[in-house]
C-alpha cells in the first residue's frame, strides 16, 4: 500500500472512528469530548481530501481495491476506490461542509440532551457519503447510497419525541425504498448482463449494453443501456428528490437544521446527481435516458419553484428551494452537461448550506419560532446573520459574479443547445425558474431581515413546539454558529468566478467524465466562454438576470412596499393557491392511490393471506408442529439410559437395512 | 471332522451357553461366574488359533484380576437383579422385534461368502520354536509404538480421573499424624499461668 | 531384530504436551492447593507452546510417521491451532467459575490437557488404532471432567450416561472398523483407501462395517439419533465443562470425520453422503425445533449444537457428485469453516453463561439473562452480536457458514435440501432472537452487578467482536481452510 493510498483509507475512516468514539463512549468523554473528537475526525478527513486533490490535480488517478470481500463464482464483492477529479470535487465538498457543520451543530444544539448522538450521527453520515463518492464499484456504491439514507432517516427521526418527526422519517424512509428499489435493479441488470461490478469493467461493455435489446413491452424493444440508466435514475430520483418522489425532503425539515443544511440541502440529495455523471459513460449511449432525466428535472425545477413562493416555515423556503435547484442540476445532466451539473452542486452546496444555517441562526435567534410571519426587521439584531444570508440569495438567484450566476447560467445556456427531444420544455421551464428563485428568495428575506418587527405581536401565542411563550428580543448568535456562516460566505461568493474556468471548460474532469460526440453542449458553450470576467458582464443583457431583477424588484413590491397585495391576490386566485397549499396534491394521490392501495392490498393480504395461510396454516401450524416434536423429543428423553441406547440401536438398524442393499 | 473342529465347536457351545446364562441367571454371583466361564472358554478358542500368548492374558489379567474384583464388589453391593429386570417385559415387545431383525441383517453379511475359510488365505504355517510372545512384544515396541504408548497415557487418564472422582479426605476420621506428634513444642503442650498466690 | 527410531519431528507438538502434562501432574502434586495458579499457569503456557511448535513446524507438506500412524499435514495443523486457541479460551473463561465452586483442582487441569491431547491424536490419526485411541482418550478425559463435581448428584448422572452411551458408541465405531479391516485387510486409512480403489468386491460388508463407523462417528458429532446425551450432558456438567465440550471436541469431531470418511472411506462416498443426508435432516429438524420449547439455556444451546452439526454434515457430504469428487474441496472447507465459526460462537455463548454465573448462582435459565442490557449494555451487546450470529443472520460470521455450506450443497444439486435447511433456520432463529428479546425487552429479574476477571471480561468482548469481525473476511478463512485441504496434496 502506498502513502496516497493510506491518505485515501484515512479520508473516511477518521470520520467513522469520530462516529464510533462519541457514539459508543459518548457517556465516557462527555459533550465537549463528542464534539471534539467529531470535529477533529472530520478535519483530518478534510486535509486530508486537500492533499489527495493536489495529487489528483497532480494527474494521478488512482482505481483499485483496497480489500476482496468475498468472492461468489466470478463476481467479487470488493471494496475499492476510484480517485479521480469528479471524486475529489465530491471530497472536497462534503468534508468541508460537513466541517461547517460539525463546528455549526456546538452552538445549534447546545441544550439538547441528545449532543453525543448527534454529532455520532453526522460522522457517520460523513463516512458513509465518503465512501459513496470514493466508491470503484457498484456495491460499495450502494453500501454508501443505503448508509446515507440510513442516517439520515436516523436524523430525520432526531428528535423522536415528536410524532410529525416520526411521521417525516417514515416518509423519507418509504420514498427511498421506491427509488432503491429501481437503482438496485439497474445494478442488477448490470451485474446481469456484464459479470462485473467495478465501473471501470462495466463501463468497457457499454457499447454492448447498447446494442442489446430487451422487450420490456410487446414488440417494443429498448437498448438494454437505457433500461439500465432508467433503472439507476430512478434511485437518484428518490435520493435527490425529483418529481414525484420528492415528497419526502420538504418534511425532512422536522430534523435539526444542521442536519438539513448537511444532509438535505449540500451532500446526500447530491448523490443521485454524482451517481449520474459517475455513470456518464452509460448515460451518454441512451438518448432516451438523457431525455428522461431532462424533463423530469425540468419539472422539478419549475414547479418545486412555485411551492416555494406560498411557504411559511422559513425552513420549508429553502426545502422547497432546494428541491428547485437539485431539478436545475438533473436539467444540466439530461444536457449532457455533467461538468455544469457538478459544478452547480458544489456551488449549491456551499450556498445552500450557508442559507439553512443561517435559517438556522435566525431559529436560534427567534427562540425556535420558524414562521417568517413572525419575523421582520432582524437586520438590526443579528447583522451577521443578515449579511451572510444576503450573500447567499444573491448567490442563489444568480447575481453576476456570484458562484450562483456562473453554474445557473451555465446550465442554462446548455440546455438551449441540447437538441434531445424536451431541451425546448427544459429551456423554458429553467428560465421561468430564474424568476420563480429570485422572488422566493427575496420574499423570505424581505420578511425575515426587514419591514416591520412583528415578533412582538405574537408574543402572546406560543404556539410553536419550542416557543414556551418566551418570545424576546431577537439575539445574535454565538460565535460557533456565525463563523461557519461566514466561512461559507467566501466559497459563496468567490468560487464560481475562480473555478468556471478549469471545470467547465479545462480538462479537469477529463477521464471522469465522458461526453459523446452526438451531445456537444459542452464543446459548443466552451466556443462562447470567454472567460469568468466577460461571463458575468455579458450576463447584464441576458434574459435570466432580467428576470431574476424583476423577482426581486416584485418581491420587494409585494412584501415591502404594499403588505397587503398578497393576501388580496390570494383571495382573487383562490384555486392555484388551493394547488399550490396542497403542493400540487401528491401527497394527497399518494396517501390515495398508493397508500390506499396498498392498504386495500394489505388488508386483502392480510385476511386471506396472513391470517388463513400465516397464521392459521403456518404459524399455529408451525406452533402445533413445535409442540408436537417438543413432546415426542420429552417422550424420548426421558433420562434412561437404556432409552437413549435403544435409540441408538433404532439409528444404526435404519441405517443398516436402508442401505443394505446399496452394498 | 478333525479333533480341532471338535474342540473348535465345543468350546464355543460353552461359550454361548455361558454368555446366556450371564444374562438370565437370578443370582448376580451366578452371573458372574458364568463370565468367568466365558472367558475361560473364550481363552480356549485363543489357543486353537495358535495365540497362546493372549489365551493366557485373558486367564491371567479377566479372570485372575478383573473377575475377582468384580466379584467382590458384586457381592458387596448386594445388587437387587430382581428390581433390575423389572422392565424387561414391558420393553421386550419394542426390543425384540429389532433384536431379531437386526441379527437376520447380520446373519445375511456374516456368512462364509465373505468370511468362510476360502474367503481369507490360510496363514503360513510356523516353525515349531516360533514365539507368539516374541513377535508380540516385537510389533508393539517398533511398529506399534505410538498406540502403545497411547494406550498408557490412557491408563494414566484413568487413574487421575479415579483419583480426582474418589479420594476425598472425610473430615470425621481420626487419625493421628506422626509428623505433627513430633513437631509440637514445648509451649503447645504447656501453659504456664501465673497467678496471684491465694491466702486463706 | 532392526529397529529405526521413527521420525519425532512431525508429532513434536504432541510429545510437548504431553510432557508438560506429566510436568503438571508434578508441580500441581508439589504445589498444593495455595498455589494452583501453578497448574493453569503451566497448562496455558503448554498450550501457548503448542501452538508455537506446531506454528513453526507447519511446512505445507504431508508427512506419515510412526509406521503410518501418524499423519502431519496442513489440515492437522490448521485444525490444531484452532484447537489449541478454544482450549486456552475454554481455560480462561472457566476459571473463575470452577474456583468459586472450589472444583478448580490441579486434575481438571491435566483432564483439560489430556483431552486436547487426544484430540490432537484424533486430527493427525492415520490408522484406525490411533484414531480409536486419540478419541478414547479425549472421551474419558471428559467422562471425568463432567463427573468432576462428584458432590452433585445431576452431574454424576450425566457423566454417568455419558459414559455408557459413549463406550457403546465406541463399541459400534469398534465393530464397524473390525469389518473393514476384515474387508480390505489394512488398518491404515491411507492403505484403506488404496484398498478400496483397486478391489471392490466385499462391497456388501464394507457398507456393513461403513453403518457401524458412522454411527460411532455421529455419536461423537451428537447428530439425531445418537444425540441423546447432549442434552443431559450439556445441562448436567458443570458449565465451565460444558463449554469445553460444546468447542474444541466438535472440531475433532470433524477431524474424525473427514480422516474417516474421506482419507479412508472415499471410495464409498456415495453410501456415506446419503447416510449422513439422512442424519443431517433429522439433525437440523429436530435441533430447531427442540430448542424452541426450552427454557433453559444451556439445554437449549444443547440443541442448537445438535443442529449446527447437523448443518456441518451438509458440507461433508457435498463433496462428491454422482462420482465426481470436482466439488470436494469447497465442500470440505465450508464444513470446516462452519466447524470453526461455531466453535467460536459456541464458545462466545457459554462465556456469557460464565459470566453471569456465580458462587452458588448458576444463570443457565432464559429468565437469568432478562434485562440485560440494563444491567450491563455493553455485555447484553456481544450476546447479542453471538444469538444473530448463530442464527444466521447476515453479516455476521455464523451467517457466512450457513452461506457457504449451502452454496456447497447447492452446488451438489441438492436443492431442496438446501431449501429445508433455511427454511428449519428460520424457525431456528427465533428462539435465538428471544433471548435477544429477553435481554433487551424485559426488566432484569436480578440486579447484582456483573464480576468478572479481566482476562474474561476482555476476551468476551474480543470474542463477541471477532464474530461480528470475521463476517467481513468471510473469504479469507475460506481460503484457509481450502488451503487445510489442497496445501498437504
Amino acid at each position: 500500500m502506498t502513502e496516497m493510498q493510506k491518505l485515501y483509507l484515512l479520508v473516511p475512516l477518521a470520520p467513522l472512528a469520530g462516529a464510533i468514539i462519541a457514539g459508543l463512549f459518548g457517556k465516557a468523554i462527555g459533550r465537549a469530548g463528542a464534539h471534539w473528537v467529531t470535529i477533529l475526525g472530520v478535519a483530518v478527513s478534510f486535509v486530508a481530501s486537500i492533499f489527495v486533490y493536489q495529487d489528483v490535480a497532480a494527474g494521478n488517478v488512482f482505481n483499485g481495491t483496497v480489500y476482496t470481500w468475498a468472492t461468489s463464482g466470478d463476481l467479487k464483492f470488493e471494496v475499492g476506490f476510484l480517485i479521480d477529479s469528479l471524486t475529489t470535487t465530491m471530497m472536497l465538498v462534503v468534508t468541508f461542509v460537513s466541517l461547517m457543520v460539525h463546528i455549526y451543530t456546538i452552538g445549534y444544539m447546545h441544550d439538547d440532551p441528545g449532543y453525543q448522538r448527534f454529532f455520532s450521527y453526522i460522522s457517520l453520515f460523513t463516512f458513509s457519503m465518503l465512501m459513496l463518492v470514493m466508491s470503484n464499484n457498484f456495491l460499495q456504491l450502494f453500501f454508501g447510497w443505503e448508509a446515507v439514507g440510513l442516517v439520515s432517516y436516523l436524523l430525520i427521526g432526531f428528535w423522536y419525541t415528536r410524532p410529525s418527526a416520526i411521521f417525516a422519517n417514515l416518509k423519507a424512509f418509504l420514498v427511498n425504498r421506491v427509488g432503491d428499489f429501481g437503482f438496485l435493479l439497474g445494478i442488477g441488470l448490470i451485474a446481469a448482463y456484464t459479470g462485473s461490478l467495478n465501473y471501470a469493467d462495466v463501463f468497457a461493455q457499454g457499447q454492448k449494453l447498447a446494442s442489446t435489446h430487451v422487450e420490456l413491452f410487446q414488440g417494443e424493444p429498448w437498448t438494454l443501456v437505457t433500461v439500465i440508466c432508467i433503472c439507476l435514475f430512478i434511485g437518484a430520483m428518490g435520493k435527490s428528490a425529483q418529481v414525484p418522489l420528492h415528497v419526502w425532503l420538504p418534511d425532512s425539515m422536522e430534523g435539526p437544521t444542521p442536519i438539513s443544511a448537511l444532509i438535505h440541502a449540500a451532500t446526500m440529495v447530491t448523490a443521485g446527481i454524482f451517481m449520474v455523471s459517475r455513470m456518464s459513460p452509460l448515460f451518454e449511449l441512451s438518448d432516451v435516458a438523457l431525455s428522461f432525466v431532462m424533463v423530469i428535472g425540468a419539472i422539478t425545477a419549475l414547479f418545486m419553484g412555485f411551492l416555494g413562493i406560498i411557504q411559511n416555515d422559513i425552513k420549508r423556503v429553502v426545502a422547497y428551494s432546494t428541491l428547485s435547484q437539485l431539478g436545475y442540476m438533473t436539467v444540466a445532466l439530461g444536457a449532457s452537461a455533467y461538468s455544469v451539473a457538478i459544478f452547480h452542486l458544489m456551488t449549491h452546496a456551499f450556498f445552500k448550506a450557508l442559507l439553512f444555517l443561517a435559517a438556522g441562526s435566525v431559529i436560534i435567534g427567534m427562540h425556535h419560532d420558524q414562521d417568517i410571519r413572525n419575523m421582520g426587521g432582524l437586520r438590526k439584531y443579528m447583522p451577521i446573520t443578515w449579511i451572510t444570508s444576503l450573500v447567499g440569495s444573491l448567490a442563489l438567484i444568480g447575481t453576476p459574479f456570484l458562484s450562483g450566476f456562473y453554474s445557473k447560467d451555465s446550465i442554462i445556456e446548455a440546455v438551449a443547445l441540447s437538441h434531445l427531444p424536451g431541451a425546448g420544455f427544459a429551456h423554458f421551464a429553467v428560465l421561468a425558474g430564474v424568476f420563480v428563485t429570485a422572488f422566493y428568495s427575496f420574499r423570505m428575506y424581505f420578511l425575515v431581515f426587514h419591514g416591520k418587527e412583528r415578533f412582538h405581536v405574537h408574543a402572546g401565542h406560543g404556539h410553536d413546539a419550542h416557543g414556551h411563550g418566551q418570545h424576546g428580543t431577537p439575539h445574535e448568535s454565538p460565535r460557533v454558529v456565525t463563523v461557519p456562516l461566514i466561512l461559507l460566505a467566501i466559497p459563496s461568493v468567490v468560487i464560481g468566478y475562480l473555478t468556471v474556468q478549469p471545470m467547465l471548460f479545462g480538462d479537469f474532469f477529463e477521464g471522469a467524465i465522458v461526453v459523446s460526440e452526438q451531445h456537444p453542449v459542452m464543446a459548443e458553450l466552451a466556443h462562447h466562454f470567454k472567460g469568468a470576467l466577460a461571463m458575468g458582464l455579458h450576463a447584464f443583457v441576458t434574459a435570466p438576470f432580467w428576470l431574476a431583477l424583476a423577482g426581486v424588484a416584485l418581491a420587494w413590491f409585494f412584501y415591502l412596499k404594499r403588505p397587503e397585495l398578497p393576501q388580496a391576490i390570494r383571495a382573487k386566485f383562490g384555486l392555484v393557491y388551493e394547488i399550490l397549499e396542497n403542493k400540487y396534491y401528491f401527497d394527497r394521490i399518494n396517501e390515495v392511490v398508493f397508500a390506499g392501495g396498498a392498504r386495500l392490498v394489505g388488508r386483502g393480504l392480510w385476511k386471506g393471506g396472513d391470517q388463513g395461510l400465516i397464521d392459521g396454516i403456518v404459524v399455529n401450524g408451525s406452533a402445533k408442529v413445535v409442540y408436537w416434536v417438543a413432546q415426542i423429543t420429552r417422550l424420548f428423553q426421558s433420562g434412561y439410559i437404556y432409552q437413549y441406547a435403544f435409540s441408538m440401536i433404532i439409528g444404526v438398524f435404519v441405517l443398516l437395512t436402508f442401505w443394505f442393499n446399496r452394498g | 471332522m478333525d479333533f480341532k473342529t471338535f474342540v473348535f465347536y465345543f468350546l464355543s457351545a460353552i461359550l454361548l451357553f455361558a454368555a446366556v446364562r450371564v444374562i438370565t441367571a437370578r443370582n448376580p454371583v451366578h452371573a458372574v461366574l458364568y463370565l468367568v466361564l466365558s472367558f475361560f472358554t473364550a481363552g480356549g478358542l485363543w489357543l486353537l488359533l495358535h495365540a497362546e500368548f493372549l489365551a493366557i492374558m485373558l486367564v491371567l489379567v479377566y479372570i485372575g484380576a478383573v473377575m475377582v474384583l468384580f466379584l467382590f464388589v458384586v457381592m458387596m453391593l448386594d445388587i437387587n437383579l430382581e428390581r433390575l429386570r423389572q422392565g424387561f417385559w414391558s420393553n421386550l415387545w419394542v426390543g425384540l422385534p429389532v433384536a431379531v431383525l437386526m441379527v437376520a441383517e447380520m446373519a445375511l453379511v456374516l456368512t462364509g461368502r465373505y468370511f468362510g475359510a476360502e474367503a481369507l488365505p490360510t496363514p503360513p504355517p510356523q516353525p515349531a520354536d516360533y514365539s507368539n510372545t516374541k513377535e508380540l512384544g516385537r510389533i508393539i515396541y517398533t511398529d506399534y509404538v505410538y498406540p502403545f504408548e497411547l494406550a498408557s497415557v490412557i491408563l494414566l487418564v484413568a487413574i487421575i480421573a479415579a483419583v480426582a472422582l474418589t479420594l476425598r479426605r472425610r473430615k470425621d476420621t481420626k487419625y493421628t499424624d506422626p509428623s505433627k506428634q513430633i513437631a509440637v513444642k514445648r509451649n503447645e503442650r504447656v501453659r504456664m499461668v501465673s497467678m496471684p498466690a491465694e491466702k486463706e | 531384530m532392526n529397529f529405526t527410531i521413527p521420525d519425532l519431528y512431525p508429532a513434536s507438538a504432541e510429545i510437548f504436551v504431553l510432557i508438560m502434562a506429566c510436568v503438571v501432574l508434578l508441580v500441581d502434586l508439589v504445589a498444593g492447593k495455595s498455589r494452583r495458579w501453578m497448574a493453569y499457569f503451566l497448562t496455558q503456557l503448554t498450550l501457548i507452546g503448542a501452538f508455537a511448535i506446531t506454528l513453526f513446524t507447519m511446512d505445507g507438506r504431508t508427512v506419515l510417521t510412526f509406521a503410518n500412524g501418524f499423519i502431519d499435514d496442513t489440515f492437522s495443523d490448521i485444525l490444531k491451532l484452532v484447537l489449541y486457541f478454544s482450549v486456552a479460551v475454554v481455560l480462561i473463561y472457566g476459571r473463575s467459575y470452577m474456583a468459586e465452586r472450589r472444583l478448580e483442582n490441579g486434575e481438571f487441569y491435566l483432564l483439560v490437557l489430556f483431552a486436547t491431547l487426544g484430540m490432537m491424536v484424533l486430527i493427525s490419526a492415520s490408522h484406525f488404532l490411533t484414531l480409536y485411541l486419540g478419541l478414547e482418550l479425549m472421551s474419558l478425559s471428559l467422562y471425568a471432567m463432567v463427573a468432576i463435581n462428584r458432590d452433585s448428584a445431576v452431574c454424576t448422572e450425566a457423566a454417568m450416561k455419558y459414559f455408557v452411551l459413549g463406550a457403546l458408541a465406541s463399541g459400534l465405531l469398534l465393530y464397524g472398523i473390525s469389518m473393514i479391516y476384515g474387508a480390505t485387510g489394512t488398518l491404515e486409512l491411507p492403505g484403506v483407501r488404496q484398498a478400496l480403489y483397486f478391489n471392490s468386491a466385499n462391497s456388501k460388508v464394507l457398507v456393513f462395517g461403513l453403518v457401524f463407523v458412522v454411527a460411532g462417528l455421529a455419536f461423537k458429532l451428537g447428530v439425531v439419533p445418537f444425540h441423546m446425551w447432549i442434552p443431559d450432558v450439556y445441562q448436567g456438567a458443570p458449565t465451565a465443562v460444558t463449554l469445553f465440550i460444546g468447542s474444541a471436541p466438535k472440531l475433532a469431531a470433524f477431524a474424525m470425520a473427514i480422516r474417516l470418511l474421506v482419507m479412508g472411506l472415499f471410495e464409498l462416498a456415495e453410501q456415506w453422503q446419503t447416510m449422513l443426508m439422512l442424519l443431517a435432516v433429522l439433525s437440523i429438524a429436530l435441533g430447531n425445533l427442540a430448542a424452541i420449547a426450552q427454557s433453559n439455556l444451556k439445554r437449549m444451546l444443547a440443541y442448537s449444537a445438535i443442529s449446527h452439526m447437523g448443518f456441518m454434515l451438509l458440507g461433508v457430504l457435498s463433496g462428491v457428485v454422482a462420482g465426481d469428487p470436482r466439488y470436494a474441496v469447497p465442500a470440505y472447507s465450508s464444513a470446516m469453516f462452519y466447524a470453526v465459526s461455531y466453535v467460536l460462537m459456541s464458545l462466545g455463548a457459554f462465556g456469557m453463561i460464565l459470566l453471569l454465573s456465580r458462587a452458588g448462582f448458576e444463570a443457565e435459565n432464559l429468565e437469568d439473562f432478562k434485562g440485560l442490557n440494563k444491567r450491563s449494555p455493553w455485555f447484553a451487546f456481544v450476546m447479542m452480536i453471538l444469538m444473530f450470529s448463530m442464527a444466521g443472520i447476515p453479516f455476521f460470521v455464523g451467517f457466512f457458514a450457513k452461506f457457504a455450506v449451502l452454496q456447497a450443497v447447492v452446488a451438489a444439486g441438492h436443492i431442496w435440501l438446501a431449501v429445508f435447511a433455511v427454511v428449519l433456520s428460520l424457525v431456528g432463529a427465533f428462539y435465538y432472537l428471544r433471548v435477544v428479546k429477553l435481554m433487551y425487552f424485559d426488566p432484569p429479574a436480578d440486579t447484582t452487578p456483573i464480576r468478572a476477571p479481566f482476562d474474561m471480561r476482555l476476551l468476551l468482548s474480543a470474542n463477541g467482536l471477532a464474530v461480528a469481525l470475521l463476517g467481513a473476511m468471510p473469504q479469507a478463512i475460506l481460503d484457509y481452510c481450502a488451503y487445510a485441504f489442497i496445501g498437504g496434496r
